[in-house]
């Protein structure tokens, strides 16, 4: 159903990775538009009968075929197809049995308890019909972790076929579920939500660093709203800007920019970009109009941002300097954030009707506009995923503000939080 | 039935006899506990007269928070997206201004707010600019720039959470809070 959903999609795009099976010459360039890879999951075995073992198993094969059916690359095959073949000897794979269920790729999972707290999983997959070994790792992980080990195996399956790994990506957001607004982060998949800022002061927009390990954000305190950027691994912070009202950071995709607003001339706001260590501060837009929302380009030349130099706020594109403005949105009298695909050609944006707020993706190439959402309510602050297949966003449509998951074209739609509100996701590039 | 009559009033008899001893045995109270009235002492400090303070004692005695929780600058609102000064915030900032103007050595901040039908970015945006809107009117009306700090907050701060016209209408606003005297 979904593979046919994807044939139908007119457009076609390239991942810019290319692969290498390690031991098949085979050259994958995945598109838009591929039937996905169906992938066989038999059961986990499971070495020695201890309950925590086979608990373990259970855990490390749900996240991975959850993982695998999210990817939109690979599907798991329908658990009764199983049923068709002999269980899977994991010393005597019978290939053919599993290429008369439709497999192409086959995961045979190991699991087994080290000691008290370590299990050990080994995980391989096989190409079915050549009936050869791809790839496998064996980890290490606390029981707590679990999760972790299993979306790294399905990492490596991503990376063999030249994808972005996702599985490990974490989205930062602010949520009010402990009182006042503080910085929150969580895997993609919405769990392992972790307090992030315990400062009592109200935290506003973060965006995460290119490589993953650093927060900007701004903290609104005694009467300032000031930009910081966060390491919360270290614990460590740094004042970017402490001038009006700073606001609205992203870092460039190669890692070396980062570009904000700020309202410290004459209380408009404008765009600003700086070193991606916040300093070496530059403005970039200078006019009596209000410029909000940069979001900058996979390859970093240019910045979508909103202006309301038109009379409402529309979707613009500049050089990544500042110059060759030209509007990109028409047809409606407000639209906002802005957020630029990975892959270059679709930009996402909020639309505003009538007081209802939807998202709309808009393609570069072709000027198509597909609307993604129908909530009747506020859907904002979109974000893709570093593969560009999925996009976290907020929307109050249960009634309070919370987090979801959709995908490209309008598919999966899933909801991540549930306690307080919780808006202003960002997806991590790693 | 004299019968029954005779049998239920002797066993009524009975019944009452019973009760009326065990109201007896309730009755003996335990012999009273003679207890030693401790002599209380009445510490009391002769009263100091209440000095009546001028109005600039009071405004000088007060904190910071004291002095906001009084509100002594209201709230002004806006319209729907926009930011320009209505009619009816006009005299709501004279109002402010004069009061500013009695009291020369208060710094305020003006902090602007947004309604939950704008996005979060540009709401940024059009905080600020309600909160310079009233910052220049101030000004107009002869009070100095470095007196008056501006800061956005969106949308994040509503003050009534509703949703609907009458809430929305109020958290379109700037609010005015004194950060220094």
């Amino acid at each position: 159903m979904i593979a046919k959903k994807i044939i139908t999609l007119s457009c076609l795009f390239l991942v810019s990775n290319f692969s290498l099976y390690p031991q098949q010459e085979v050259v994958m360039s995945i598109k838009e538009g591929m039937p996905l890879i169906h992938v066989a999951i038999p059961k986990f075995s499971v070495e020695d009968p201890s309950p925590e073992a086979k608990d373990a198993a259970d855990i490390l094969y749900k996240v991975i075929s959850d993982d695998l059916k999210y990817s939109r690359v690979f599907s798991p095959l329908p658990k009764n197809y199983y049923n068709y073949i002999k269980p899977l000897d994991p010393d005597k794979i019978l290939f053919n049995d599993w290429e008369s269920i439709q497999a192409k790729l086959l995961i045979v999972g190991q699991v087994s308890k080290q000691d008290d707290k370590t299990i050990q999983f080994e995980a391989k997959f096989y190409d079915v019909k050549s009936e050869r070994f791809i790839r496998g790792k064996t980890y290490q992980a606390e029981k707590s972790i679990l999760r972790l080990a299993a979306h790294k195996f399905s990492n490596l399956m991503m990376e063999t076929y030249g994808e972005p790994q996702i599985f490990t990506t974490k989205i930062a957001f602010i949520s009010n579920r402990d009182g006042s607004n503080e910085l929150y982060m969580m895997d993609y998949d919405g769990h392992n939500q972790t307090r992030l800022t315990f400062n009592q002061e109200k935290d506003y927009m973060p965006a995460w660093s290119t490589d993953g390990k650093s927060i900007a954000y701004t903290e609104f305190k005694g009467g300032n709203a000031r930009l910081y950027i966060y390491n919360p691994f270290e614990g460590k912070r740094k004042l970017v800007f402490d001038r009006g009202t700073s606001f609205g950071p992203c870092f460039s995709p190669d890692g070396k920019k980062l570009a904000f607003c700020s309202t410290e001339d004459e209380s408009n706001s404008e765009i600003y970009a700086a070193k991606s260590d916040g300093t070496n501060i530059k403005r970039l837009t200078f006019n009596k109009s209000a410029d909000v929302s940069p979001s900058w380009s996979p390859n970093c030349r240019e910045i979508a941002f909103t202006s309301d130099r038109g009379g409402s706020p529309q979707i613009y594109i500049m050089d990544a300097e500042g110059s060759n403005v030209r509007r990109r949105s028409f047809g409606g009298n407000y639209h906002d954030s802005p957020s630029w695909s990975p892959t270059g050609d679709r930009i996402i944006y909020v639309s505003r009707v009538q007081a209802v707020f939807d998202l709309y993706i808009l393609n570069l190439r072709t000027d198509e506009i597909i609307k993604l959402t129908e909530g009747y309510a506020r859907n904002e602050s979109p974000c893709w995923s570093p593969d560009g297949r999925h996009i976290v966003f907020s929307s109050n449509r249960i009634g309070t503000i919370q987090l979801y998951s959709i995908d490209y074209d309008g598919a999966n739609l899933k909801r991540l939080t549930s306690k307080g509100q919780n808006k202003l996701p960002d997806w991590s590039q790693k | 039935m004299k019968k029954i009559l005779i049998l239920s009033l002797s066993c009524f008899l009975v019944i009452a006899f019973f009760a009326s001893c065990r109201k007896k045995v309730e009755e003996t109270p335990p012999p009273p506990q003679v207890k030693e009235q401790p002599k209380v002492e009445k510490v009391e400090k002769p009263p100091v007269k209440e000095p009546i303070l001028t109005e600039d004692e009071i405004f000088v005695k007060k904190s910071l928070e004291e002095l906001n929780a009084e509100k002594p600058m209201m709230v002004i609102l806006f319209d729907y997206d926009k930011f320009f000064i209505r009619e009816d915030a006009k005299p709501i900032l004279q109002n402010n201004a004069d009061w500013m103007k009695k009291w020369e050595t208060v710094k305020i901040l003006i902090e602007g707010h947004c309604d939950e039908r704008g996005t979060e970015d540009y709401n940024m945006a059009l905080g600020e600019k309600r909160a310079k809107s009233a910052f220049d009117y101030l000004l107009s009306l002869g009070i100095s720039s470095d007196r008056i700090k501006t800061i956005s907050y969106g949308k994040s701060q509503p003050v009534d959470p509703g949703h609907n016209e009458i809430a929305w209408q109020k958290n379109r606003r700037d609010q005015f809070t004194i950060i220094e005297k």
